[in-house]
Formats: structure tokens, sequence, C-alpha cells
């Protein structure tokens, strides 16, 4: 193996691994502060692709889209936060069926609206950038930049602000953060609609680089749930490790093997990590 | 003491469902008889997961892969493909691997997820949602099994005994085999539930570490029901293999285990009868309306889902009949006891 086909993997892994941490980001902040497995998350990430087709179709551009998307998905996720989400919360386990319907719903609702064939956006930057003696697209690079960005917003955002703070609290102790006078429920709303906003983001962002169809939302639902608990679920920097550790070996097995063998090896692989460490890698060294 | 009371009603429901579904086939048309003879496998099928999940609290999203197991199973062994049993396709033998084959998979998985630490509630869900993935994803790159396209021209069951013979595939015998194997079922599953057994399954369920105090084995208790499960789910895989004469990678994988959850939790999760019911009620529901609504259909049974999730985890079904049982004990006519 050459230096330069050894680049190219260690790009798409970070490639894969980036794309996974924009997924789970949202469901990790989600399930840390308001202990709600959101299923739906997958059918988030797609109506933030599905709003760029959109875009596109009525004449707008790309760029337009990736705007729009994390606003218009996070307004969703108000909603259904509104409608549905808050009547579980008590129920653990139930929110993960209920979730699991929302999922089915908005699914058969993007069947209805845009039809089940796939779409395909517009690919905003179509060139290929030198490295040493290869190519590569400039806009993988775009959505490894957009990634880092968001990582690090995020960790400013529950590290750097009142807001985060807060969060903070209520993740730690719900009832003696509201004891002290945190709007939980201001924030669980908060919370949803940015865990929402984020799987918009990673739709709109990824949108030219897959087929937008509605079943697009599951193949990157499993491994996020999986590198969550794989890194550790109470920790934002678990997700970094758990989803380096899932994208890391599926790129490296599809590239020893086939993708197939690699979704399987790596599914086996987690399953095994959650089993023998059900705090999570990370978690087994940072006990709160 | 109370016990015989409060399940009366339930228990003349239970004959009441049973015996309507004995006298169905006088008035049902040839091809309903069929269909219903299949709705009753996914009945039996969506008890494995009552049994499981609203019993003992294991919310599996991976049920489908011992459907699926138990329809390979039953597949590959009256189809001759096992090697050392070419000449000799039964179906006795078909379902004794049916129900076996995926009783040791989930033993196996089963003492591998539940003791020493063990995973619990949504991690178990999340990792079960994973394992039907994978089953799907092999059963589809496996070609002994027929890979993507599946096993064609599985035979009906088939009984011999002494020389004598007889396939089922009319649908009226068939549709009494099926019913039977389903009445069975449900009463042995229903007296486990009634028993101390099924009182333990339940204390798991609300509260797994008081129960452990109390000295219960929690994780011998999962294992055993998660196995027992999963061998009921391998049998009405079988009775459907036989049925639909075709098995393939989707009665393995993630959408069929999802759809279970969705009958149960619309018929009710804490009653094997309203399982069952759920099953057949969706089933029914949804060859009625998916030619009227049409792709609405689906966005119809996900609200649906929602709804019956959030205002009656008791199931739309157990709700109906928790109420209806309520009344019957206030004003109703008195019961033994």
């Amino acid at each position: 193996m050459g230096l330069e086909q050894i680049l190219i993997l260690a790009l798409d892994a970070s490639n894969f691994i980036l794309a996974i941490v924009l997924v789970a980001m949202g469901l990790v902040i989600i399930f840390g502060l308001m202990n709600v497995i959101n299923m739906a998350h997958g059918e988030l990430f797609l109506l933030g692709a599905y709003t760029v087709v959109l875009v596109e179709g009525l004449g707008g551009h790309f760029w337009l889209g990736l705007l729009l998307a994390p606003i218009v998905v996070g307004l969703i996720g108000l909603v259904l936060e509104e409608l549905v989400i808050r009547h579980v919360y008590h129920r653990f386990l139930d929110t993960i069926l209920a979730t699991w319907g929302l999922s089915i719903a908005i699914k058969q609702a993007v069947v209805i609206a845009f039809g089940p064939a796939s779409h395909t956006v517009s690919m905003p930057l179509p060139y290929g950038i030198e490295l040493f003696e290869l190519t590569y697209p400039v806009y993988r690079l775009f959505i490894m930049a957009v990634a880092l960005l968001v990582i690090l917003a995020t960790f400013l955002i529950f590290f750097r602000s009142r807001f985060g703070l807060a969060a903070r609290g209520v993740i730690a102790n719900r009832d003696m953060a509201a004891c002290l006078g945190i709007n939980t429920r201001r924030l669980d709303r908060l919370t949803f609609a940015y865990g929402a906003a984020l799987a918009g983001l990673a739709g709109a962002v990824m949108s030219p680089i897959m087929s937008v169809d509605p079943q697009m939302g599951l193949g990157f639902l499993v491994p996020a749930f999986l590198s969550i608990l794989v890194g550790g679920a109470g920790h934002l920097a678990g997700t970094l490790v758990g989803a380096s550790v899932i994208g890391g070996a599926d790129t490296l097995a599809a590239n020893l093997w086939s993708p197939v063998v690699a979704q399987i090896v790596v599914f086996v692989m987690a399953i095994v990590v959650i089993r023998l460490f059900p705090r999570g890698i990370v978690g087994r060294w940072m006990r709160r | 003491m109370s016990a015989p009371v409060r399940r009366a009603p339930e228990t003349v429901l239970a004959f009441v469902v049973w015996g309507s579904f004995a006298l169905a086939p006088l008035v049902l048309s040839d091809w309903l008889v069929s269909q219903f003879a299949q709705y009753f496998t996914y009945g039996i099928f969506a008890v494995s997961l009552a049994l499981i999940w609203g019993q003992c609290g294991l919310l599996c999203f991976g049920q489908a892969v011992f459907f699926g197991l138990g329809a390979y199973a039953m597949s590959v062994v009256t189809l001759g493909m096992v090697p050392g049993l070419e000449h000799a396709p039964s179906s006795y033998l078909g379902l004794v691997f049916a129900v076996l084959l995926p009783a040791a998979v989930a033993n196996l998985l089963g003492r591998f997820l539940f003791y020493g630490r063990g995973l619990r509630g949504a991690y178990f869900g999340i990792v079960t949602l994973a394992i039907g993935v994978v089953a799907e994803r092999l059963a589809v790159n496996w070609d002994y099994i027929g890979g993507l396209n599946g096993l064609m021209n599985v035979p009906p069951m088939r009984f011999d005994l002494l020389g004598a013979g007889a396939g089922l595939w009319e649908p009226v015998p068939l549709y009494y085999f099926t019913l039977t194997v389903a009445v069975l079922v449900y009463a042995g599953l229903q007296a486990l539930v009634g028993s101390r057994y099924g009182t333990v399954l339940r204390a798991i369920r609300e509260d797994q570490e008081r129960t452990e105090f109390h000295g219960y084995d929690t994780a011998d208790y999962k294992l055993t029901a998660f196995t027992l499960g999963a061998s009921v789910a391998g049998l009405a895989g079988a009775l459907f293999v036989t049925q639909f004469s075709f098995a393939s990678p989707p009665l393995i994988g993630f959408g069929l285990s999802t759809e279970a959850l969705i009958w149960v939790a619309v018929g009710g999760r804490e009653m094997l009868l309203a399982a069952f019911l759920g099953a057949i009620l969706v089933r029914v529901v949804e060859n009625a309306l998916s030619e009227t609504l049409g792709e609405y259909w689906l966005l119809a049974l996900g609200v649906l889902f929602i709804l019956s999730v959030v205002l009656f985890p008791r199931g739309v079904i157990g709700e109906v009949i928790h109420r209806a049982s309520a009344v019957w004990r206030r004003g109703g006519p008195p019961t033994r006891g």
C-alpha cells in the first residue's frame, strides 16, 4: 500500500467519522439531557436533506438550502417535542417507541410529498484539490470543516455559556437544577430543537454526496447510536471517541474486505464493546 | 385468593375470542380463511414478543431474527438441504429445528447479554436493533440459504404417521391447524404468566434491582424468558413459511421486528391475548385500507402507533379489555370466589 492510498484511506475515514459525529452529536445531547432515545433522528437528518431538495426545486441555490435546513428542522423538532416527546418523558422505554412511530410517520410523509425515488442535489464545489500526487474532492473537505465547526460550537455552548451550565446542571441532577430555578421545561424544548437542527444540518451538508431517498436516515442512525454507546453515553467526548472507533474500523474493514463485511464486523465489534464496557470506553476513565 | 376473581373477565374473553375464531370459517370465504391462517402465525409471533417485552420488560428490536431463523430452519430441512438429511425432508424434523435453533441462538445471546453487569433497557434495545441488521445482512449474503432471493417452493406442512400422510394445503384444515397451535401456545404461556414465574418476570420489569435484592437471579429469569420467546417466535416462523412457501431475508430483519413491535404496542403489551389480537387487527385493517389509503396507510399506522404509545400504554385493545373488565367487576355478574 502506497503513501497515497494510506492518505486516501485516512481522509475517507475522517470523512465518515466526522459525518457520524455530526449525526451523533444531536442524539447524544438529547439522550444526555432529556434521557430520550430519539429513533426519529435519522428522519430529522432526512428532512434536512429534503429541505435542500425543496429549495433547489424552487430555484434557490444549494447554499440557501444549507442555511435553511437547520432552521426548518429545528422548528420541526420544536413542534415534535411539544406534540409527542413531552408526553413520554417519564416513561423512558416508551420514548424509543414514540420516536420510532415518528420516524415511520415522517418517512412516509416524505414519500408522499416527494415520491419514493431518490433525488440528487447539485454538487456546490465540484473541484478537486491536489494533495501530493492525488486529487481529493474539495466538498468532502468542506463537510469535514463543517463537522469540526459544529463540534467546536457545541463544546463552546455546553462548556462556556450560561445555557450550557444550566444544561449540564440538569444532566447531573434534574430535580436539584429545577429547585435552583432553572426552567427545565424550556431547556428541554431548546435542547431538542438544537439536536434536531444539528441533524438537519448534517442531512443538508451530506446531501450532495449521497442519493437523497426516504431510506437514507437509517444508514446513519445505527452507526451513530453504536458510536454513542461505544464511547459512553454520558459525555460529548465519548461520542467523538466512539465515532472514531466505529467510523475508522468501518473504513478500514471496507477497504480490506468489502462494505458488507465491514458493516457486519463493525456492528458485532460494537455489540461486544458495549457489553463489556456498558459505560463506554471513555466512561471507564471519566467517572463522575 | 383474589387472583381468579381478578382474571375471570379475561378468561371469559379468551373463550369468546377463540370460540369465534373456531366458528369463523363458516362465514369467511376460502381466501379470507387462508389469510387468517397466516395472520395467526403473526399473532403467535406477537405473543412471543409480548412475553419478553410486556411481561419481562425486554424491549427487543430484533425479535424477527428468531422468527426468520425458524422460517429458514423449516425451509432448509423440508427442502432437503441439510447434509445427511437430504432423503428425509420431514415436517416434524423441520418443526424441531425451527424451535430449537432460535432457542439455542437466543440462549447464547442471552448468556452474553444478561449476565455480569448485563445490558438493560435502551441499551438492550439498541443492541438487538444492531443484531437484527447484522442478521439480515448475513441472510442476504449467504448463498446457501438463497441470498437476496431467498428460498422458494418451501413445501406445505406434511404429517406422516405409520405410512399414511397428509399435506396441509387446503385453507380450512390449515386454518384449524394453525388456530390449534395458536390456542395451545396461548394457553401454555398464559398459564406461565399466571404462575409464580410470571410474577417474578413482572417484578423484573417493574424494578430489576429490587427483585435482585429479594434474592431472585434476575439474569436467569430473563434468559429463560428470552429463550422461550425465541422458540415461540421460531415456531411462528416455521408455520408462516409452510403457508407462504417462500423464505426471504426480510423475514429475519429489522422491518418485521419493528412491525411486530407495532402490533404488540397497538394491541396491548401486557396481555398476551391483546398482543395476538393486535397483530390480527393491524393486518386486517391494513388489508382493508391499504387499497383505499394507498401510501397514506403507513402514515396512518405511524400516527396510530404514536397515539397508542402516548395515550394508551396498555394498547388500544388492552385498554378496551381493561375498561370492560373494570365495569364487569363493579356492576356485572358476580364471579366465583
